[in-house]
């Protein structure tokens, strides 16, 4: 087991650089340079050249990757061009923000759909799972950011302004600067709308896919004979039918992983959040290089931990899978 | 993000409870109108099969049926509410958001079919390719592919959205066309990959071969015909999914500019004004959700009605 995870953490390495590597080669052929808007009214073409120069954009893109690579193993993730701030420090400000909302979407999400996709397959073909089905398929047709409107409408505007509709009160411990606010209701206040805006898409998914398998366990004979031999209906459930519907939905999840990161891109954008998703397509429509590396980096990073998550989950699930 | 149906097909293939009865007269009937039958018995799937017509039928007779232009701006009826004139209201530019919903649709489904197509007619050469041939030319095809797949889907699609640098009108919808259709190649190619490598193996491919058909002839007429029902499945749920990318692209600053009629576009400009005009934003996002469900829906009962296994 350890030299399977030892194996797998090697393989990341690879990945990462590959994705990070097409994604710096990608934003260098972007039309338009950074150098101009960090000049503004003062470009002079002699001026753009020193910058240039400053920047190490004047070398060969491989080399510029090379560089940034170099300075990446040695902990400098680079400075950005437009702020000057460090990248490093702005991801790790970032980072609980996008942390927080994806975790508490993940808990929306499996709160809505185990209890819902159980109902529906135990009572296969009643109004209560024709109830969960219907609503696990208006679910998946919503994007994120219209469910998003419509808790706006209906907390923001509808309600009084009982929910605030964009902005962010930092968790007690990670407030960046003392100019920031902090506290758990503030927060909690903040997260509610954009944790259930990502959540409930997931959820309808989660709901279809878990319920269509627990359909095919139920009918499996190590099921009827957990209940043949006389346990209750809830170790029945729970433990033998529910551990095993997992495993195909786990695997699902895993890939849905990509777009989770589109998602919080578009719930932080709507509700104004300062976490990792808006620093992204913030930096990315700005060409600041260094700052779409990091954002890069962060993700590819993300994406390739969670994959071997999934694949550790099974373990869990069903402990005749072993890696060696 | 939701993504309609495609990613969790093998999981429910097999599953669904759809209790299809075989009736005796199946043998005569070809697989086409067995599959037809079946999905004229599902509910849910006429019900998406009216809905994507309905829809084809707005973007057809889009500026018949606009009670106005979607782009002339009138600055003395600027947020005007629901009213016989403008029955959804106007936006900040006094342009009625009717004619705006309405002409959306366009711009949705061209983007939605024909995001999907291209990635069709790209893909399932490149899979067909190299599941026939394996060896080196499967490598190499499906290494590309994966280094595509490797990529966090919204993260390529921005990046490749900002290199072609957004533009309004015609040109600008062929490009967020390219950009979702390239992020959509792989899943073709893998698809039809995995189809192409059982099927090679079938007698009837090895007597083909025998009787001396050239490979060409062999991939058109006997191993792709075969892997028809699942590509088919996954373009109409996958139309679905290129429908939520291109809004969430829109909604993002990086579709179809304005002043180019864009549900996703609409809905993010109308959102600043929520307070105030909160029924501005609900049009384009319902628009949205009603094709997608359209398509979820026929796609599901395609599904059931293509796939034999369901039996």
């Amino acid at each position: 087991m350890r030299t399977y995870i030892l194996k797998r953490l090697v393989q990341i390495v690879p990945t990462v650089l590959m994705i990070t590597f097409v994604v710096f080669v990608m934003m260098r052929s972007v039309p338009g340079d950074p150098v101009v808007s960090v000049l503004g009214d003062a470009y002079t073409e002699e001026d753009a050249i020193k910058a240039r120069e400053a920047y190490g954009l004047d070398k060969p893109i491989v080399v510029q990757y090379f560089i940034w690579l170099g300075k990446l193993v040695q902990g400098d993730w680079g400075a950005s061009i437009l702020t000057g701030r460090p990248v490093l420090q702005d991801v790790m400000i970032r980072l609980p923000v996008t942390l927080e909302l994806i975790v508490l979407s993940m808990f929306v999400a499996l709160v809505i759909a185990v209890p819902a996709a159980i109902i529906g397959a135990l009572r296969q073909n009643t109004w209560a799972d024709y109830t969960a089905t219907t609503a696990a398929m208006i679910g998946v047709s919503i994007p994120e950011f219209f469910i998003g409107v419509l808790l706006l409408l209906a907390f923001s505007i509808g309600l009084g302004g009982l929910l605030p509709s964009s902005g962010w009160v930092y968790l007690p411990g990670t407030c960046p600067s003392i100019v920031c606010s902090a506290s758990l209701w503030g927060n909690t206040m903040h997260v509610l709308m954009p944790a259930f805006a990502l959540g409930v898409g997931r959820a309808a998914i989660l709901t279809r896919l878990l319920r269509a398998s627990m359909l095919e366990v139920i009918r499996t004979e190590y099921v009827t004979t957990a209940r043949a031999k006389g346990l209750g209906e809830r170790p029945v459930v729970f433990k033998h039918a529910l551990k095993n519907a997992l495993i195909p939905t786990v695997t699902v999840m895993g890939l849905q992983v990509g777009f989770l990161i589109g998602g919080a891109i578009v719930v932080e954008t709507l509700f104004a959040m300062p976490g990792l998703g808006t620093f992204g397509i913030d930096a990315i429509v700005a060409r600041d290089y260094q700052q779409v590396q990091g954002f890069a980096l962060i993700t590819a990073l993300a994406f390739v931990v969670i994959n071997l998550l999934v694949d550790l989950t099974y373990t869990f699930l069903d402990p005749r899978i072993r890696y060696a | 993000m939701a993504n309609g149906g495609e990613s969790f097909r093998g999981a429910l293939e097999a599953a669904l409870p759809v209790g299809i009865a075989v009736s005796a007269d199946d043998r005569s009937e070809s697989p086409l109108r067995q599959a037809i039958r079946r999905l004229r018995k599902s509910t849910t799937a006429v019900i998406g099969v009216v809905i994507v017509a309905a829809l084809l039928l707005v973007a057809l007779f889009a500026d018949v049926l606009a009670p106005q232009s979607p782009i002339a701006n009138d600055q003395t009826q600027t947020f005007a509410r629901p009213s016989w004139d403008h029955p959804l209201g106007t936006d900040q530019l006094g342009r009625d958001m009717l004619s705006r919903v309405i002409h959306g649709t366009r711009i949705s489904l061209l983007v939605g079919v024909s995001s999907v197509l291209l990635a069709l007619f790209i893909g399932v050469p490149f899979g067909l390719i190299a599941g026939y041939y394996g060896g080196r030319v499967d490598s190499v095809v499906m290494r590309v592919m994966d280094l595509i797949l490797a990529f966090p889907i919204y993260l390529l699609a921005i990046i490749l959205m900002v290199i072609f640098t957004p533009t309004a009108g015609l040109i600008g919808t062929i490009k967020v066309t390219g950009a979702i259709a390239i992020v959509r190649i792989p899943i073709y190619a893998r698809l039809v990959r995995g189809s192409v490598l059982s099927i090679k193996e079938k007698e009837y491919i090895e007597s083909c071969r025998a009787l001396g058909v050239r490979d060409p002839m062999i991939l058109a007429r006997h191993i792709l015909p075969n892997c028809l029902a699942p590509i088919i499945v996954t373009t109409t749920l996958g139309i679905a999914t290129s429908i939520i990318v291109e809004a969430t692209l829109s909604f993002l600053g990086l579709g179809t500019q304005p002043p180019t009629p864009s549900w996703g576009w609409d809905l993010k400009a109308n959102v600043a004004f929520i307070q105030a005009n909160p029924w501005l934003s609900l049009f384009p996002g319902l628009a949205i959700f009603v094709t997608v469900l359209g398509f979820n829906l026929f796609g599901d009962g395609l599904r059931d009605a293509l796939d034999p296994r369901l039996k």
